[in-house]
């Protein structure tokens, strides 16, 4: 519970990095059919910039909605988010915000490189920028001999780089994952991990991942929020005070394991 | 860590898929089959009279003529370019239309009926119906070649639009791309193997219709010279005619559509080689 400082978000001290991701007092409903789900209830989490935070919590806590709020797909019912220290419905930089989802979502038709370039063809870059910069993601990934591999010529694990490359090629600031990479197996998702802490080494950005996966959860974070359902809060915020790469057979992290899945 | 991880070793490299359809083999089943049939068509015809089933040599005279004095060129490009107008202006309007009925449920609910209704007339009684509104004329075979082919095409890209997956417009809309290029760059390539395929359909279909037009509806043109070889009991042209049309339409699919078809859609997963 500690270590997480509220600050006042509309006081703008310029001499200090503001949180990457701020949210206070948020709330969100669905409607089903004439019943109301309260899914959110008084959510407050602060993500400090260039942290990894993992949100863990059962199906229905609503972790992958509290996701969508902060990328800005959903919007809350009431509280405030706020990104980079503004406010997110004033918030215009969407393009250093990257949304990495459950599948890989590989548009079929496109090459590796092609895939990774979609992320670019929102803006108005040149072609020719545009594919230097998603060869650069694609090496980043350490699969530019690949640049010209259609999806289904790859494995899920390649696949799911690319769909790393396609996140990371807008040089995002923040790097939003949604059970990234639980539909690949145990080997797979272990390389994957590295491939993440890697990357996170040289870039920095602020990660924030969704998981229901404590080993996931200990291995990569530096916070996580645990979150317990009906309706979705944040029960509590776990600080894994350990140093980076970590692994699964160290006591510690067996014991933040056990600790998590106490929380649950 | 390592360098290159052990799942991207192991993983089958990518093994280019090699077309099977011209190994030596096959070319050799090709001649066989054709020598066989013109054997059979040799030796059919030496019992019945010319005019009946010209043999492969009469055939072979006949159209060597048509070719000499220009025939053959002049009414297969009039035919070609009457079904290609009709064919281009059934893709125009069926493309946009098939989208709209596929994007727009209430209105693809409220025009469901009328495609099968479209697809149930025959192309004879479009044929007609060209007579009677437009004569002896050009329209009288783009008509038909587009009323032939519209629906098919609108068939299949209706088709194409239900199969657009949401979760890549999910995907666009975090990237905050734009409606337009959502459009263009997710349900356009979504559709055009639907579009593709309704668009081959027509195209054969659109060819086959615009010689019964023509033999009914015009005074230039493959099927109106076929109908006048027919009157005059040149059954030997009547062959000569057929076949080119068979070898052209073979090849403008060999040739043409299938390498398209090939190229445009080499991200799908090939059956054959798997």
């Amino acid at each position: 519970m500690n270590q997480i400082e509220i600050t006042d978000p509309t006081r703008n001290d310029s001499k200090q990095t503001p949180p990457a991701i701020q949210l206070i007092d948020v709330d969100k409903s669905f409607a089903n059919g004439n019943q109301t789900v309260q899914v959110l209830k008084n959510v407050n989490l602060t993500v400090p910039s260039q942290k990894i935070v993992g949100l863990i919590g059962t199906s229905g806590s609503g972790k992958s909605t509290l996701l969508n709020i902060i990328s800005g797909i959903l919007k809350p019912d009431h509280g405030q988010v706020c990104i980079s220290g503004a406010a997110s419905d004033k918030f215009n930089d969407w393009s250093s915000v990257s949304y990495m989802f459950q599948d890989d979502r590989l548009l079929p038709w496109r090459t590796a490189v092609g895939n990774v370039e979609f992320a670019l063809e929102a803006g108005s870059m040149a072609k020719k920028e545009r594919a230097q910069l998603a060869l650069d993601a694609l090496e980043l990934v350490e699969l530019e001999s690949f640049e010209k591999a259609f999806p289904y010529q790859l494995s899920g694990g390649m696949r799911s780089r690319v769909a790393l490359a396609r996140s990371l090629v807008t040089e995002p600031r923040i790097l939003l994952m949604d059970e990234p990479f639980s539909r690949l197996d145990a080997q797979t998702r272990g390389l994957m991990h590295q491939e993440l802490l890697r990357i996170h080494q040289l870039k920095h950005m602020t990660v924030v991942f969704v998981t229901h996966d404590v080993a996931e959860a200990a291995l990569l974070a530096d916070q996580v929020a645990v979150m317990t359902p009906r309706p979705g809060t944040i029960h509590e915020i776990v600080d894994i005070k350990l140093a980076l790469p970590r692994d699964i057979t160290q006591p510690e992290v067996t014991s933040y394991m056990q600790r998590l899945r106490a929380l649950i | 860590m390592a360098k290159q991880s052990s799942e991207v070793i192991d993983d089958k490299m990518l093994v280019p898929s090699f077309s099977r359809r011209l190994r030596p083999e096959v070319i050799g089943q090709r001649i066989a089959l054709v020598a066989a049939v013109v054997g059979i068509w040799w030796l059919s015809s030496l019992s019945v009279p010319h005019y009946i089933l010209p043999g492969p040599t009469r055939v072979w005279d006949a159209l060597q003529l048509i070719v000499a004095n220009g025939d053959l060129w002049n009414n297969l490009t009039i035919t070609l370019w009457r079904v290609a107008i009709g064919f281009v202006l059934a893709a125009l309007f069926g493309l946009p239309f098939g989208i709209l009925l596929g994007a727009n449920r209430r209105i693809g609910e409220f025009f469901e009926p009328v495609i099968p209704a479209l697809n149930t007339v025959s192309s004879a009684i479009w044929a007609i119906f060209a007579i009677i509104w437009f004569g002896i004329s050009n329209a009288t075979t783009i008509f038909v070649v587009f009323m032939t082919a519209m629906p098919l095409i609108i068939t299949n890209v209706w088709q194409g639009t239900r199969t657009v997956n949401a979760d890549f417009i999910e995907l666009a809309q975090v990237l905050r791309m734009p409606q337009w290029k959502v459009m263009t760059k997710i349900y356009l390539p979504t559709i055009l193997p639907y579009f593709f395929s309704g668009a081959r359909l027509a195209f054969g279909f659109g060819w086959r219709v615009s010689l019964v037009a023509e033999t009914i509806g015009s005074s230039s043109g493959v099927g109106y010279r076929l109908r006048q070889s027919a009157d005059l009991i040149r059954t030997d042209q009547v062959f000569a005619w057929t076949l080119t049309l068979v070898i052209m339409m073979a090849g403008i699919e060999m040739g043409m559509m299938k390498p398209l078809e090939n190229y445009l859609f080499r991200w799908k997963k090939d059956a054959e080689t798997e």
